[in-house]
């Protein structure tokens, strides 16, 4: 094993080797010492990183030539390169202590499940790029896959700073469990990761900017390092948005209907999940429906870059459509829990008619302009 | 490859974990090339890798990679595509109630 930055290990004389018994009580007495270091670390709660391991169709990523939007594409990998929020993920003064033992238990339960799935979905990400990185031997595409792992890597590294802060630590023993592979198309890649990239950004920029003109509702500092953080996701979405213009084909004809699908996947899917956490936006001072059309609005503003088309979120079956989601999830959990069949089966009937119903409202279309590129204004 | 028979093989691979405040990240490197597809399942053999915080453990283990069959990778390659959108970020887990 090579372990490096050597740790602090007791690496004193054993008991057995004391020749006076001062000298056996004094080992004893460091040994202790040792042993209570590790017992505070193992006594931490242990929280199983379980990231997803992908394989694409590498070819295909190979045969990208970004000469169509190189202009654009060396700007945005230059300035990954020069890497401006370097020295951002460091905890300063600004981090001010969080207590966390008078924390109300639920809010306390709702916002660890924030830092875990956010930390995990940071990992999956980075195992993802990375894997991309390796199997790639296009450098355009190596070299942006290579800058978007370093990034994940760094924030999953300060969220899990966070959480060993709040005594849990996380288990990367999943390395040696059997994983079975499972496979993307390179375009769901891109429509998933590039809204996924996008709504985060517009998810954190919201909550910052929301959090600057009300201070008190801000329970826990990590909340004050949202406005960098999103700015990688900002430029993360804008590569992905690059990728795409390479090839017309993938925001055109049937396509469109893969896009309005993933926006329509994402856009529920938040709303729904945002509405299980009531104490985190009651903490935050957040009404989630505010939230949702406010997040809604800056992704579908920004996703105007390359999607011909935006979902109408003015229409009057939009909103009745996502309460029936939310209400059905909510019913199928329970019904799962009671062990009751036939409700179960209702509610994902229910579930399943609803997020039809907001798939057949029409889209807004519109036309995508020649410059892909933005920078973060919001 | 067969149709419907799995193959097994060995494969020597470099396991790194970072447990570092500036970087949270953990791979698996195959050192003789092997190439995983749509399908296959990798385990590494051994205990646990665990590296303590503030430190990047890296270590030489032996890996067995069962190959999916001929037809498990075509229906991994038609089916994997449903699951996308774990993708997709949204800050907090699935769980209805906690």
């Amino acid at each position: 094993m090579n372990v490096q930055n050597t740790p602090e290990k007791y690496e004193g004389k054993h008991t057995a080797d004391a020749t006076t018994v001062e000298e056996g009580l004094a080992i004893q007495e460091e040994q202790a010492k040792y042993d209570d270091d590790f017992a505070t670390e193992t006594a931490m709660s242990n929280t199983l990183l379980t990231p997803r391991f992908y394989t694409t169709d590498f070819d295909e990523l190979d045969a990208i030539d970004v000469s169509p939007v190189r202009g654009e594409w060396d700007r945005l990998i230059a300035q990954m390169e020069a890497d401006p929020n370097k020295g951002h993920f460091k905890k300063n003064d600004d981090w001010d202590t969080v207590d966390w033992e008078n924390m109300e238990p639920q809010l306390k339960k709702e916002f660890i499940d924030f830092l875990i799935s956010s930390c995990t979905a940071e990992f999956s990400g980075c195992v993802l790029y990375k894997e991309m990185k390796r199997r790639g031997n296009n450098e355009d595409i190596t070299r942006l896959f290579q800058l978007m792992a370093r990034d994940e890597a760094r924030h999953a590294g300060f969220i899990n700073d966070a959480l060993r802060e709040a005594g849990l630590r996380v288990n990367l023993g999943f390395l040696t469990q059997k994983k079975k592979y499972t496979y993307f198309r390179p375009k769901f890649i891109y429509y998933a990761t590039y809204l996924s990239e996008k709504i985060g950004y517009a998810r954190y920029i919201t909550i910052f900017r929301h959090l600057q003109e009300n201070p008190q509702h801000r329970f826990h500092p990590i909340f004050k390092w949202f406005e960098e953080w999103c700015n990688d996701e900002f430029s993360h979405g804008e590569a992905f948005a690059l990728l795409m213009k390479t090839d017309p084909k993938l925001t055109k004809g049937k396509n469109v209907l893969w896009i309005k699908f993933f926006l329509t996947a994402v856009y529920s899917t938040m709303y729904v999940r945002d509405h299980q956490r009531p104490a985190f936006h009651k903490a935050l001072g957040v009404d989630p429906d505010w939230y949702a059309h406010e997040v809604f609005t800056k992704t579908s503003k920004l996703s105007e870059q390359i999607f011909p088309i935006t979902l109408d979120i003015e229409h009057p079956r939009w909103q009745p459509g996502l309460e029936k989601m939310q209400k059905a999830n909510a019913d199928l959990a329970q019904a799962k829990e009671d062990g009751r069949f036939f409700a179960k089966l209702g509610a994902q009937a229910r579930a399943v008619s609803a997020f039809v119903s907001l798939l057949l409202i029409p889209a807004k279309k519109h036309q995508v302009p020649a410059q892909t590129r933005l920078e973060p204004a919001y | 490859m067969g149709l419907l028979t799995k193959e097994i093989e060995r494969a020597p691979c470099t396991v790194e974990i970072s447990h570092k405040f500036e970087s949270l990240h953990a791979h698996v490197r195959f050192n003789n090339g092997a190439v995983i597809y749509p399908g296959d399942e990798v385990q590494v053999h051994g205990g646990e890798i665990m590296a303590p915080f503030g430190e990047i453990v890296s270590e030489d283990r032996e890996a067995t990679i069962i190959r999916a069959s001929k037809l498990e990778r075509l229906w991994t390659r038609l089916t994997g595509d449903f699951e996308i959108m774990e993708l997709c970020e949204f800050s907090f887990s699935e769980e209805v109630t906690l």
